[in-house]
């Protein structure tokens, strides 16, 4: 299973699918009138923003189609065999052999220091290990946004799931999922983010998994008040009498509503996540490859003399970027899709 | 009035803060001789037949003084008495071999609680050899759980008198709770340590092992009073044995507190200081090595000065490296070692920059007898024996992928020497010009031996895909991961794709025993200074998946098993040479190995500290360091006046802000 979820085709298939998801969904919004209103307004409230976020889903896609052409990559014998992405193939095979300052035209340490072999090639520097920064910082878009969208994917669904059918049903059913919460609410984070890490093994994908079951509780919490609240709606009542069955008045009455908390949800905790996989890569146990473990690489450098700064700046700098900009659309759309401040602004 | 009053006080609780220092020491201590060092991990245990940490062995080293020692200034490392009159030669008595040390007369122990407890409020009492004895039924004691049983267990009788020990304790349970000096007596006294008086021990092994004298210099065969162990056991307040030795050293503990302060003074009952008269080696600073061979600048003084010089040893905790460091820059401790981020700021060309000459400090660099190695698992079907000439050919392709001298210059400084053999120098065998074929990195070499093994390109013909293999790592730190990118790239380069596994530490360990890897790393760091402390790495016998033993690569050889057993039991001279040359031959071409790099320290000592000469092994020669604390008091007051124009700035921008308030205060009153 790990296999084929990590073959560049299964990565090929995603981004492909991905793509036609984005054209259906922007079909679906331009033929609903409340989403299309929703679009339009977003756009002229956070054009920055969301300009910034399509240039970083523009990267991570780049950098997740991958294919293999039998060139090697500098000396890298094995990458001629390996696949490799169009941001690799655009940014890379400029190996150097230790750090580097920004554009310089030699090592940074030595006596004298040693010429580079792609001099001023390096616009943010290289690190310990002769590695482009920029290649490196560009390559931690796609395992930050996999960790904030798969995380989120895996979170949101098992909240909905259980907190609708907690809320909904009640009694026995709200029991359980209830005690589950208030069980996995009563756990330090962390340490069950570390526990679950250790268990699962390392790798993104298990680092999502383990993200999203220490996640999922406060969504829930929110999505089982909600059905609460709808359950008792006049329209669902009627719904009932005309003899609709239970899942049916979930499906076109319940979820509906609450479409607007998944998409505000989705957008807060994919920020959250990002920042939570910074901690555990700080830990030694996150994504490879992700802005956390740069910075986690990086850390012992600011102390270093003369300090090498460009590589936690670089990493701190795109992880900076991309939440400020998820931030800036999420407080728009919770605007927008909010229904008090909706009518307030009405 | 009130305010006016006010203010006056608090002007002088300023003032009092801003004359504070920043001298983590009382003033009463400056014109003392006190060393002062810091230690990062608290000590587990300091019970001498337990304690094998670094830490513990700096303590627990000064507290209990050693049959044997080692010559302070000579290298190769040469063995002198320290509580024996004599360093023991082996006599042939039948099949064994018997060594027979005899104790200096007069020795006592440190003034302890423990003697009155048992000898009508005695301070203390004589060391004898029965203490020896003891403390050597405390290594066969399952229950002590001494690392150092392995070698001991040459001693004829000792591992049946540990089996005797388990089967009483097993049949009787009240045998268990018995004083243990009583326990050692009903099962009965080991046969092979005879003591003939009170002075005498003879120690019969079933067979030659020379190295047996070097256990001798360490803390687990110091004498042990057996009142210090039925005192100390953690009842009625009492501490337990592992936080309170007992010995008769040059120092003497005085105040433990191992999570932040640990204190040790001069011992007035050791018998350098009792009978400076002897003039005993190892009691005054040696004189039998010319002023050239040193290897140190000692003052005209110094030579055949009764030891030791230090009145105190002070031991701080500092759990991160840069404050220690730091706190050395300002002369809070005497010496230290070179956090690697201040690596260039310290040293420059391989020389200490002017910066630090200007303060007066010392750089003394010395190779440690230790090694680092990546190893092969040689159980492996693809690397290991099972592959044969393939998995040679492919192991000695890698060896020649690997450049030690550029993984020392960006991870360590350029601190080490890069290694050719597993034999560190300052070991018996070690021949500076000695160079190994497959560890001078030939990308070109190396791509040949892989084709010949049969990975043309490094492409694996099973799969049609570059040779995929596995590197173990208990360390899952973003640095160590970076570490071994290192070795990845270095073999990515002939073709062979290498996957990272880091797991904690517990599952790397059970890796390891379970033989369940391909490739990992660890070093070794000698126990005492002979090359079958580290030839024994290799032997089949210590194969960590059949016996739980050191040699992890599980390298099996009958060919080297049999020069290892017959150099082994050789005093060191050409014939022995000849053989480790052999060995060190049939490893080469075997490479279970790729030996990396000899760790070099590189340390730092304040022009204060004098007769330091860096020892390598972890055995305290705090007793022939002296210092100057008159010169050391004067650069302390030197290097940290207070800067004082912020915290003046400061006031003068809060009385600024506070004065408008103030006047409007008195103006509304009036």
């Amino acid at each position: 299973m790990q296999a084929i979820l990590e073959h560049h085709w299964f990565s090929n298939a995603v981004v492909a699918a991905l793509l036609l998801g984005s054209v259906a969904l922007s079909v679906f919004v331009h033929r609903n009138e409340l989403w299309r209103g929703a679009a339009r307004e977003l756009g002229r409230r956070r054009p920055v923003a969301l300009g910034v976020l399509a240039v970083y889903v523009g990267i991570g896609l780049a950098d997740s189609v991958a294919w293999v052409d039998g060139r090697m990559q500098g000396e890298d014998v094995v990458s001629a065999h390996q696949p490799r992405s169009a941001v690799e193939r655009a940014f890379g095979g400029r190996p150097e052999k230790t750090y580097s300052r920004p554009f310089a035209g030699a090592e940074l340490y030595g006596t004298p220091p040693r010429p580079l072999a792609f001099p001023g090639r390096h616009p943010l520097g290289t690190d310990i290990l002769g590695r482009d920064t920029l290649l490196l910082t560009l390559r931690g878009v796609r395992v930050a946004l996999l960790v904030g969208g798969l995380t989120s994917l895996i979170a949101i669904p098992l909240a909905l799931l259980f907190g609708v059918s907690a809320g909904y049903f009640g009694r026995r059913v709200d029991d359980v999922v209830f005690f589950v919460m208030s069980t996995l609410a009563s756990i330090p984070g962390i340490l069950l983010l570390i526990a679950l890490v250790m268990a699962l093994g390392q790798g993104t994908l298990q680092v999502c998994l383990a993200l999203a079951v220490t996640s999922w509780v406060s969504f829930c919490r929110i999505a089982r008040g909600e059905t609460m609240k709808l359950r008792e709606l006049d329209y669902v009542h009627a719904a009932r009498l005309m003899g609709v069955s239970e899942v049916g008045i979930v499906w076109r009455h319940v979820l509906p509503n609450l479409m607007h908390l998944v998409v505000i949800t989705f957008v807060l905790m994919f920020s959250g996540q990002v920042l939570v996989e910074a901690v555990l890569a700080w830990l030694g146990i996150g994504a490879a490859g992700s802005w956390g473990q740069m910075i986690a690489q990086a850390k012992d450098e600011l102390s270093r003399e003369p300090v090498v700064y460009w590589n936690v700046l670089a990493a701190g700098a795109g992880m900076f970027v991309l939440l400020l900009a998820i931030n800036s659309v999420g407080d728009a759309i919770r605007d927008i899709l909010d229904p008090r401040t909706r009518r307030e602004r009405e | 009035m009130n305010l006016v009053r006010r203010l006056v006080r608090w002007s002088i609780a300023a003032y009092a803060v801003l004359a504070c220092t920043n001298d983590p020491y009382p003033s009463t201590d400056a014109p003392v001789k006190v060393l002062y060092r810091p230690f990062d991990e608290a000590p587990k245990t300091l019970d001498p037949a337990v304690a094998y940490t670094t830490t513990a062995h700096d303590i627990s080293g000064l507290v209990n003084a050693t049959l044997l020692e080692y010559h302070y200034l000579k290298r190769p490392y040469v063995l002198v008495p320290g509580l024996a009159r004599a360093v023991p030669t082996a006599e042939l008595r039948g099949a064994q071999t018997v060594y027979r040390f005899e104790l200096l007369s007069d020795l006592i122990y440190q003034d302890d609680a423990c003697f009155g407890a048992h000898h009508g409020g005695a301070r203390t009492r004589p060391v004898t050899a029965r203490d020896v004895e003891f403390e050597l039924m405390r290594i066969a004691d399952p229950e002590v759980n001494s690392p150092a049983l392995e070698p001991f267990a040459h001693v004829v009788d000792l591992l049946a008198f540990r089996q005797r020990l388990t089967a009483l304790r097993a049949a009787d349970p009240a045998v268990a709770v018995l004083p243990v000096p009583e326990q050692y007596a009903r099962a009965r006294r080991i046969a092979g340590v005879a003591v003939t008086s009170d002075t005498v021990l003879e120690l019969a092994l079933a067979e030659p092992y020379p190295q047996i004298l070097y256990w001798f210099t360490m803390p687990f065969t110091a004498p042990m009073p057996w009142e210090a162990v039925a005192f100390y056991d953690g009842q009625e307040g009492r501490p337990h044995l592992a936080d309170h030795p007992v010995g008769a050293g040059p120092y003497r503990i005085v105040e433990y507190d191992k999570q932040s302060r640990i204190v040790l003074e001069r011992n007035d009952n050791w018998h350098g200081a009792r009978h400076p008269e002897w003039r005993a080696p190892g009691t005054v600073f040696p004189v039998d090595v010319p002023a050239e061979d040193l290897g140190v600048t000692v003052p005209n003084t110094t030579p055949g000065a009764p030891l030791p010089f230090i009145e105190r040893v002070e031991l701080r905790r500092e759990k991160e490296r840069i404050p220690a460091f730091n706190k050395f820059l300002q002369g809070y401790y005497d010496a230290s070692g070179i956090v690697k981020e201040s690596f260039d700021k310290v040293v420059q060309n391989d020389r200490l920059s002017p910066e630090m000459s200007e303060r007066g400090i010392a750089l003394r660099k010395s190779v440690e007898p230790a090694i680092y190695y990546v190893g092969f698992n040689m159980d492996d079907r693809v690397l290991g024996a099972p592959g044969g000439n393939r998995a040679q050919r492919l192991r000695q392709a890698m060896s020649l992928a690997i450049d030690a001298e550029e993984y020392l210059r960006l991870f360590l400084n350029g601190r080490g020497v890069p290694a050719q053999s597993l034999l560190p120098p300052g070991i018996f065998g070690f021949e500076p010009a000695y160079r190994n074929p497959y560890r001078t990195p030939d990308l070109p070499r190396a791509k040949r031996l892989l084709a010949e093994a049969g990975y043309p390109g490094g492409i694996d013909p099973a799969t049609g895909a570059p040779l995929r293999l596995t590197f173990d790592t208990g360390d899952t730190s973003a640095e160590g991961r970076l570490n071994y990118t290192y070795y990845i790239n270095s073999w990515r380069r002939l073709g062979i794709d290498v996957e990272l596994q880091a797991t904690s530490y517990n599952r790397f360990q059970e890796k390891m025993r379970e033989g369940g890897f391909q490739i990992f790393n660890w070093g070794w760091v000698a126990d005492y200074p002979d090359p079958e402390n580290f030839m024994f790495l290799l032997w089949s016998k210590m194969s960590r998946k059949a016996n739980n033993g050191p040699n992890t690569a599980n390298y099996s050889d009958p060919g080297f098993d049999a020069l290892f057993l017959r150099m082994k039991a050789m005093e060191s001279g050409p014939k022995r040479l000849s053989i480790i040359r052999e060995m060190r031959r049939r490893l080469e071409e075997d490479c279970p190995w790729i030996p990396m790099f000899y760790p070099e320290q590189y340390s730092l000592y304040h022009g204060w500290l004098h007769n330091v000469k860096p020892f390598g092994m972890s055995t305290p020669q705090a007793k022939y360091y002296d210092l100057d604390p008159a010169l050391r008091a004067e650069r302390r007051r030197v290097w940290n006046r207070p800067v004082l124009w912020p915290a003046f700035l400061a006031l003068g921008l809060l009385l600024a802000l506070v004065a408008p308030g103030i006047a409007t205060f008195f103006r509304e009153r009036q």
